[in-house]
This record gives C-alpha cells, structure tokens and sequence, in this order.
C-alpha cells in the first residue's frame, strides 16, 4: 500500500525541489485514504500561503506532497496522521487556512499577538485577549472534583517556556493539556526576505541544544536549493560537530535528571564532563555552544585532541558504571514516564526517544540508557572519524529540502530563494511530536515526576514554537 | 576563598559572594543563555556558594531574564516580578533580553526587556560564558555595596 500511495505522490506535477510533487485536490484525497494503511510516516506539514506541504518518508528518501489551497481550507491529515494534528493547527494560525476535517483551535495563538494570521499579506490588527487562554476541563476531571495543578510556564529552570495543565482526580496525572507558543518568536516571518547568510545566523539560534544539526539541516537545503555541492571540509565539520553537540546536549539531559533523582555522583561527573565538552568547543572554533560555525572557517581543525577524547571516554565509563549499580539512576527511572515503540511510531517520533523505545518499555531508564550509548558512540566517531567526502546536491532550482540528526531525533528545513533571498522557509524539529504526545506520556505519572520525563525526552519548546 | 573548579584551573581564586537569591525566567529564545545560567547554577550549587537560584520569584530578590520576551511570556514577567517581596532587582543577560539581539520587535516578540524597563544589571552576550556572568554578579554585587557603604 505504501508503494502505491508513494507512486501516486510521484502521479503530481515534479517542482524545482527533488521529491516535491504537486497534487490536486482529488489526488490528495485520493492520497488521505491510501494513508490509511500505509506505511508512511508523516514527517512535517507546513504552508507557505499558497500551498499546504506533507514531508513523508519512503524508505529512505524523503517524499513531498503539495495541494493548492483554496480559501475554504484543505483536507486534514490528522484523521489518518494522528502527529498531524499540531501542524495543522499552527497553519490555521498562521496563515488562517483551515483543515477541513481537523481541529481548528489555536495552538501557538495565545490570543496576545497584534495581528492575525500574521504570515498573509495583509494580517488583520488584532484587539488581544488580556486575560489569555481559557482551559475548559475534561469530564474526568470535572466528576472527580480533583486537584488541578499548573506546571510552566516559569519554573525557575533554564528551559525554553510551555504550560501544562495537569488534572489529578488522584494521585495520578489523568488530563494534560499542553498550552504553546510562549517561546513563538515568528521566525518563518524573520526569514522571508533574508539573505541566506543572514538566515544561517538565526536558524543557529532556534534551539541552543540542537545548533548544529539545525545548521546543517539547513546548509544542505540551501546547497540544494543553490544545486551547490556541499565541500568535503564542511560535511566533515558537521560530522564532527555534530558528535560534540550530541555528546553535550545527553550530557546535560543526564546531569538534570540525575540531579532530579538526587544521584549527585553522578550529575557532577556528568555536569564536569559538559564542561570540558564546552571548552573543548571553544578551544575549536571559539564558541561554547557552537553557534555559526557551518560552514566552518578555513582554519577549522577537524579533529578533537587525543588527550581530551580519552578524559571523557574515561567518564562516560564511569557514568555507565554509576548508572547500572544497585539502586542507582537506572532503578530509581525503571517504570516512570513510559513512551512505549507504539506510541513513537503512532505520533511520529524518531530519534533517541524511538530508538530507547526499542531497547525495552520506553521509559526514563531506557531513554538515559539510550543517551549513554550514544555518547559513546558519538565518541567513537570523534576518535576515528568517517571518511568525508563531498555532498552532491539535489535539485537546484531555488528550492531545496534538507535534514541532519539532532541530539532528540532528525531535523529538516525547506526553503525557497527568489533573486537570492529566502522567499519561504520551515523547519521540522522533533519538539513538536514530543509535544503533542505529552499528554499520552504523562497519563499515569505523579506531578512530581512531570520535570524528570520532560527532560528525559530532551523536549524543547523553543524547537516546537519556533 | 571561594572557587570554582568547573570553569577554571582548579584554585582559581574568586572574590568573596553575598548571598542573593535569583529567579530565572527564560522569556523567549534558543535558550542558549539559559544552558550557561544552568552551568552557573550547577558551579555555585556543587561549591555551596551563597548565590544560588530559586524556584520561585517569592523567595527571590533578583528577577534574571534571558530570551528576547515574546507576547506571550511577557505577563508571566510581569507576574513573577510582581510576586517578588521586598527590595527586588532586574537582571538581564544575553543579546536577547538586553535589546532583542537578532529577535527584534515583531508580532511575536517584544525585543528584549532591557530596552522597555530599567534594569539592574545587563550582561550582552550571545551567549554570555558562565564565567561571565558570575563576573557580572560580583561586579554588581561590588557596586551594590559601594553605594550603599
């Protein structure tokens, strides 16, 4: 079936972009109810004011389908793609198109922007809502009278901000309510306009966890959006760095939720080992979180220091060690916060959190786990680095689409140049499936363990509200 | 002496810190300020130092600010800042929240908090390094004292 549904994307009128196809509104109905049964994850949806885009993996090549939207709105993809959902939502709010069949509530709107929808040509002013967002209750909540408690959107953490509004008839978490868009600082409306140098300098500051890969991501769309081949010394650099930022990124994860747990061995060794991770970025290319640094200069070294490679390995040895002893991390995580394979798959998510998912249940154990195995993964692949050589590119005709790993699953960005400037833009970041499965992941849980598995999944609301 | 080994040469020497209690709130951006806050944080917490953050603005005599405050975190500023009892001061740290950095006003965001009240102390930085901002902290902590010796 999914050969099939593929064979009809490929049906649609080819683009500039390779592997972007143009349907019709038959043909993309046509493509809803062979989605069905299908195996095609679904990974982004976004607009760009003319059209509605669905990125879906084949295999292992990335496969776009368009529809022309009429004013009316076009045919969801949520009902067949449950992690369509939140885009869907997020086009309603910022062009104003709607999904015919989908949910039509805000999700990044808060009611406190001037103008809406703010990406048309001519958004309409807009009074705001002073007292905000309301929260209607759920039944459950509402016939157990219980105990409804807020979590976010200041905590007094160093996290980008979100709301949940967690229902508690007992002990236990029974309704989430997630609330976004406090940390929406409009970049698809900054990066219209830009030349693309200029753009590379925001798209590094979307999410500070996850810099590299979003440059990356967004390098190879330019490249094949230029029809450029990307230089052997930059695929190298993002290789490399992209190990550092992974590295640090699972370090971090590790020393709050170990921290959180009250293991202090074991969050300062992990905090010491960030640490010189960070000097060891900045000792490289003069940056601690590797903001701006792809392409990289031409005097980048591109390897890490013998020396410094073994104090970590000797760490994150020692780590391992205090994670797996009797009564340590790993016992006191087992059973909370679960994201089971089922679930990933059901909501999209890749990733670390897939990949833990498929080393037992999927809960805060296996995600740390996961963690530690690709720190020591991404060590080896700084000790001995891959061979790099140049990336061809694809395309070429203004639009490009490209995709890197980050620390918490793969990125992608769109682009579109017109006389050299960025015409349209989107990124994916994993953030956004994350948090629309939230409240699945939470359903069950205690409050107090609302902090440990939200950084567990490396969530990011920066990322998701872009 | 205090010291703080995660950011320098083991014994580096510090000048003496006053307590103070500090209540963050990450107002909108890539939150790369927020991680060397949190590397501050972990520093001061593994070093028993007097500084240290808190979880909530009512225990807080400092409100810090980071990430160039969005329409929507703007009355959650407002909020904590209000909830603060006492003598209270503002803080901003990062190119964000002092003037908006590369996230100037738009309908999203207002532009850093540094331009539309006044502050404290105010660290530019894109990021600040952790040894910056501590810096920072004792150099206003100096100041603070030499005004009102």
């Amino acid at each position: 079936m999914s050969a099939k549904v593929a064979a009809l994307i490929r049906q649609g009128a080819p683009t500039s972009c390779a592997g972007r196809f143009v349907l019709d509104a038959d043909a993309w109905r046509a493509m809803i109810a062979g989605l069905h049964n299908a195996d095609l994850p679904l990974l982004g949806l976004w607009a760009d004011g003319v059209q509605v885009h669905a990125l879906f993996r084949y295999g292992q090549t990335a496969l776009v389908a368009s529809v022309v939207t009429p004013p009316e709105g076009y045919p969801a993809l949520s009902p067949v793609r449950i992690g369509a959902g939140a885009p869907e939502r997020i086009i309603h709010d910022l062009w104003g198109i709607p999904a015919i069949g989908g949910r039509r509530d805000p999700w990044l709107d808060q009611g406190r922007w001037p103008v809406a929808p703010p990406l048309v040509a001519h958004p309409a002013p807009m009074p705001g809502l002073p007292e905000g967002r309301e929260f209607i209750d759920g039944p459950a909540v509402m016939q157990a009278g219980g105990t409804v408690l807020g979590y976010g959107p200041a905590e007094g953490n160093f996290r980008a901000p979100f709301h949940l509004r967690l229902g508690l008839p007992g002990e236990r978490i029974e309704a989430v309510q997630p609330c976004m868009g406090y940390a929406h600082r409009g970049l698809a409306a900054r990066l219209r306009g830009l030349a693309p140098q200029q753009a590379a300098r925001l798209v590094a500051r979307i999410d500070a966890t996850a810099t590299v890969a979003h440059q990356l991501a967004f390098a190879r769309a330019l490249h094949n959006a230029t029809g450029t081949a990307m230089p052997a010394q930059d695929v190298a650099a993002g290789v490399m760095l992209g190990a550092m930022e992974r590295i640090a990124t699972h370090l971090d994860v590790l020393a709050q939720a170990s921290a959180m747990l009250g293991d202090g061995r074991s969050a300062t060794l992990a905090a010491t080992m960030l640490e010189q991770v960070r000097q060891t970025c900045r000792e490289l290319c003069g940056r601690r979180l590797l903001f701006d640094v792809i392409p990289p200069a031409a005097t980048f070294p591109v390897c890490v220091e013998g020396t410094q490679l073994a104090a970590l390995a000797a760490g994150h040895a020692s780590l391992h060690r205090l994670f797996w002893r009797p009564r340590g991390l790993a016992a006191q995580a087992r059973g909370k916060g679960v994201l089971s394979a089922t679930m990933a798959a059901r909501w999209g998510i890749m990733g670390c959190n897939a990949r833990a998912a498929d080393k037992g249940p999927g809960d805060i154990t296996d995600r740390l786990d996961a963690r530690l195995s690709e720190i020591g993964d991404s060590l080896c692949a700084l000790a001995t680095p891959p061979e790099a050589s140049v990336m061809e590119a694809e395309g070429g005709g203004g639009e490009g689409l490209g995709w890197a790993e980050g620390p918490a699953g793969p990125i992608w960005h769109w682009l579109r140049l017109e006389a050299g400037h960025v015409a349209a833009w989107w990124c994916g970041d994993p953030s956004l499936a994350l948090a629309q499965a939230l409240p699945v992941i939470l359903s069950g849980a205690a409050y107090e363990d609302v902090d440990l598995i939200v950084v567990s999944l490396g969530l990011s609301a920066t990322g998701a509200d872009l | 002496m205090a010291q703080l080994h995660l950011f320098g040469p083991e014994g580096t020497p510090l000048p003496r810190l006053e307590a103070l209690d500090i209540f963050h709130i990450e107002s909108g951006g890539c939150t790369g300020c927020a991680l060397e806050l949190a590397s501050l944080s972990r520093a001061l917490l593994a070093g028993s130092h007097p500084i240290r953050f808190v979880p909530t603005p009512r225990q807080a005599g400092m409100l810090l600010l980071t990430g160039s405050l969005t329409a929507g975190m703007a009355p959650v500023v407002e909020l904590a800042w209000q909830a603060m009892p006492g003598p209270r001061v503002l803080a901003v740290i990062g190119d964000c929240a002092v003037d908006g950095g590369l996230f100037g006003g738009n309908y999203a965001v207002l532009g850093g908090v540094g331009e539309r009240a006044r502050t404290s102390m105010a660290l530019p930085g894109c990021p600040p390094a952790p040894d910056e901002i501590l810096a920072a902290l004792v150099r206003w902590q100096a100041s603070v004292r030499g005004t009102s010796g």
